[in-house]
């Protein structure tokens, strides 16, 4: 199932967009501050120089401070913006030595300004204006008081400057935003390059090609071509034991099927009705185990095909094996054997599984253990709690079979290395795929003194829970 | 045409007689306050109200300081400001009392001679010297600044009470000649201390000047407005107008719209007609008083001047440095200074 959640290149847009906004946002807000903050800091400069020009031509005469306001301090007041401008010289009580404006200087700033020089923005005869004060000390015949110069413009030539900057700022902003994102696209489009490369070679691949991937993808893909590789390694390995089954149950089928074909023929030959009767009847025993291997072989088959668990119901453990032990002791079959049934524990063992499916198992196991022990062999089920598992096993104290060979028992076709009997080698690779639907794990073991045991490991479950 | 002028001045007198009763019901008024003679500045007033017969023009001819004192004091104000006082017009410009003008022929107007687009020199008037014709039989007439101060030194005895100048007490005009001279050279000290050793006779105007050479009492003018002597000249050919050779002064009216003008959308008119193609074709060609704009031809344009007198012309920069002219306490000093050089003498 593949959903389509959004496109990769629009969520890139749309997070680029809201930080480049945000930040922007803040960066404005700075560049419109610190624009300003040049813009007074420039300006200020120049209030300074025109303070210090009218400060140089202040003298005194009589105690009298005198000053001839010089031409350039006005000049340089006024800027190249032509400023409106003011100038006052102010003796020690704050009188007006000369002055162009009525403007009245506070006592507040008189006062601070005799620790430092001041700069203010202010508001006087319906102007926004910018003024500059500072002390000078001056030395004459008769008095040494101080004099205050105050200086100041309007804010014209501040608030373009201003402007001016941040608009440059800006659009350098601007500019610089859309070149990112241009940028970022051109990006975005080489980064996904080997997405669609790996993307078209996908396309290209023919059905049954399962050759891992030969593509160069760069560090954040290598996880995803790794899963793909493995997958395919896995379909690959799937496909190979299909076939090798397919090849295997042919094999084991055109032997017996060989075998009545040579009785049949060698009987067609023969005139005698005793030989025609002995052919029949060894016939008729070919034909039965020619179909019990054709009935095993679609089973094994319909359990590998098993399709997802449907749903499963829990299941007492226990009161299954009593049921298919009692069955099988009745049977034919288990009349040289003593099939019994260890001690189980109380009250029921639930596990998930279907019934039909653990019928089969232990059906297998006691087939297998009936046919591949001596007559009069002990054949003893039991099952056992360990932990969060039910372990079920069945042993016998027949031969056993060495350890290199026990794993092998459990792949199709296989017997042990035992000729003997007439079993097909399908049993325990049909438990085996009974177990890993269920969920569990067969493992093999051996008792002692002799003998092999099987053991079923299921875990268990809830009975409440039904999923 | 001079009729027709006499006719504009008979109705102006009516209207004035009338108390400045509109001749149109629809007319608006319009008061400019003026340091210009009448005279000499008619023809442009003639040519605005025939561009606009809807505005009522009140033009008011006074002197320098009373046109100051109007800006402040009149009630209502004024609607236009025109002053060769360039010092105190700038004063009331950064005082605040200028309104702004935004309109194509005061963008296009040259930067030098305007002030925060509030301002604007109107007029290019070089400042210059005047003799009799007498004065040639007698001496060589000065051309240039150091001629005047040679024949000042040389000539003292045939000079006396014979040269005249303006008196930078009376006039304002004649105090910015005189700052703007002592800004050039420290001679003009020696220039004034020789004035004062030939008792020259110091006026409050142009005119008084004029009429003196032509009545003879006086030989030699000094710091005339040149505007006003041209004029003069031609209409008396015993009077000569010398534009200095060294270097000459150049005046600029200035013309500003007052904040509290009543009248606001006449006063534009009159001030863009003042600056527009029009009234400076008017300026050039038939007043005395220059065309400051560089794509009007006539005979009385700056370009033309300049092409005549050379790279010799010194425009008072329309600029803050003039508010330092009318510093109370500079212009203290300044006054002291010349009355304690022009007695030098004695």
């Amino acid at each position: 199932m593949i959903e389509v959640t959004g496109s990769l290149k629009r969520r890139l847009a749309v997070w680029l967009l809201v930080t480049v906004t945000g930040l922007g946002a803040l960066l404005m807000v700075e560049a419109w501050m610190s624009t300003h903050r040049a813009a007074e800091r420039a300006y200020d400069s120049q209030l300074e120089a025109a303070a210090l020009t009218i400060a140089e031509a202040v003298q005194w005469q009589q105690g009298e401070p005198l000053v001839e306001v010089p031409a350039a301090a006005l000049q340089i007041l006024a800027t190249r913006h032509q400023e409106r401008v003011f100038y006052a010289v102010l003796d020690a009580d704050g009188e007006a030595v000369s002055t162009n404006l009525p403007f009245a200087i506070e006592p507040a700033w008189r006062e601070q300004v005799t620790s430092a020089p001041m700069a203010l923005t202010t508001r006087l005869d319906g102007a926004a204006w910018r003024l500059y004060g500072r002390e000078y000390d001056s030395a004459g015949w008769v008095s040494q008081e101080p004099v205050q110069i105050w200086v100041g413009h309007t804010r014209g030539g501040r608030v373009a400057l201003a402007d001016e900057l941040f608009e440059r700022t800006l659009t350098r902003f601007v500019a610089m935003v859309l070149l990112a994102g241009v940028l970022m696209a051109l990006a975005l489009r080489v980064a996904l390059g080997p997405m669609r490369r790996l993307r078209r070679q996908l396309r290209h691949r023919d059905a049954d090609d399962m050759r891992p991937l030969d593509a160069r993808v760069p560090e954040e893909m290598r996880e995803l071509a790794q899963t793909l590789d493995h997958l395919f390694a896995r379909q690959r390995q799937s496909r190979e034991e299909l076939l090798r089954f397919t090849a295997d149950a042919s094999h084991q089928l055109k032997t017996p099927l060989a075998g009545l074909q040579s009785t049949s023929e060698l009987a067609l030959q023969s005139e005698d009705p005793a030989d025609w009767q002995a052919a029949l009847t060894a016939v008729h025993e070919g034909a039965g185990r020619t179909s019990r291997l054709a009935g095993q072989l679609l089973s094994l088959a319909r359990l590998r095909h098993l399709g997802e668990a449907d749903a499963v119901a829990p299941l007492d453990l226990a009161a299954v094996l009593r049921e298919t032990v009692l069955e099988w002791a009745g049977r034919e079959v288990a009349r040289h054997h003593d099939l019994g049934l260890a001690e189980l524990p109380d009250g029921p063992l639930w596990v998930c599984a279907e019934g039909w499916a653990i019928r089969e198992l232990l059906g297998n196991l006691i087939d297998n253990a009936l046919r591949y022990t001596p007559p009069g062999s002990v054949i003893t089920l039991g099952v056992a709690v360990h932990g969060d598992e039910a372990v079920l096993f069945v042993e016998d104290d027949g031969p056993g079979v060495p350890a290199d060979t026990r794993e092998r028992l459990l792949q199709p076709f296989e017997r042990g290395g035992r000729q003997d009997t007439d079993g097909s080698g399908l049993g325990l690779a049909i438990v085996d795929s009974i177990a890993r639907g269920l969920g569990g794990r067969l493992t093999l073991g051996t008792c002692k003194p002799h003998g092999l045991v099987v053991r079923l490991h299921l875990p268990l479950c809830d009975p409440k829970e039904t999923p | 045409m001079t009729r027709w002028r006499v006719g504009l001045h008979l109705v102006l007198l009516a209207m004035l007689l009338a108390g400045a009763a509109p001749l149109h019901a629809a007319s608006t008024p319009l008061v400019v306050e003026a340091a210009l003679d009448r005279e000499v500045v008619a023809p442009l007033l003639d040519a605005f109200r025939a561009a606009h017969p809807d505005i009522a023009l009140d033009f008011r001819d006074r002197s320098t300081l009373e046109v100051d004192a109007r800006i402040g004091e009149a009630d209502p104000a004024p609607d236009v400001v025109i002053s060769s006082a360039m010092p105190w017009q700038m004063a009331r410009v950064n005082q605040g009392y200028a309104r702004r003008l935004d309109s194509p022929a005061a963008r296009r107007w040259p930067a030098w001679a305007k002030w925060r687009d509030e301002v604007f020199g109107f007029t290019f008037e070089p400042i210059v010297m005047a003799y009799r014709l007498d004065l040639s039989r007698h001496m060589a007439p000065p051309q240039t600044h150091a001629d005047l101060y040679t024949l000042l030194t040389t000539e003292p005895g045939k000079l006396e009470g014979k040269v005249t100048g303006y008196s930078p007490f009376k006039s304002g005009v004649g105090y910015t000649l005189y700052q703007q001279d002592a800004r050039y050279t420290p001679r003009f000290w020696d220039l004034v201390a020789g004035m004062g050793r030939v008792n020259a006779q110091l006026e409050g105007s142009t005119r008084a000047m004029l009429e003196g050479l032509s009545e003879g009492r006086y030989w030699l003018g000094y710091n005339l407005l040149g505007s006003y002597a041209m004029l003069w000249a031609q209409q008396h050919p015993e009077v000569i107008v010398q534009v200095p050779r060294d270097y000459a002064l150049v005046m600029m009216r200035m013309a500003f719209i007052h904040r509290d003008a009543p009248h606001p959308v006449a006063a534009e008119a009159f001030v863009n007609f003042l600056l527009g193609r029009e009234g400076q074709r008017v300026l050039a060609g038939q007043t005395t008083l220059f065309s400051v704009r560089p794509d009007i031809v006539g005979p009385y344009t700056a370009a033309r001047l300049r092409d005549q007198v050379g790279e010799r012309l010194f425009p008072i920069p329309l600029s803050a440095s003039l508010l330092a002219f009318v510093d109370p306490q500079r212009r203290a000093a300044f006054l002291a200074r010349w009355r304690r050089e022009f007695r030098r003498a004695e």
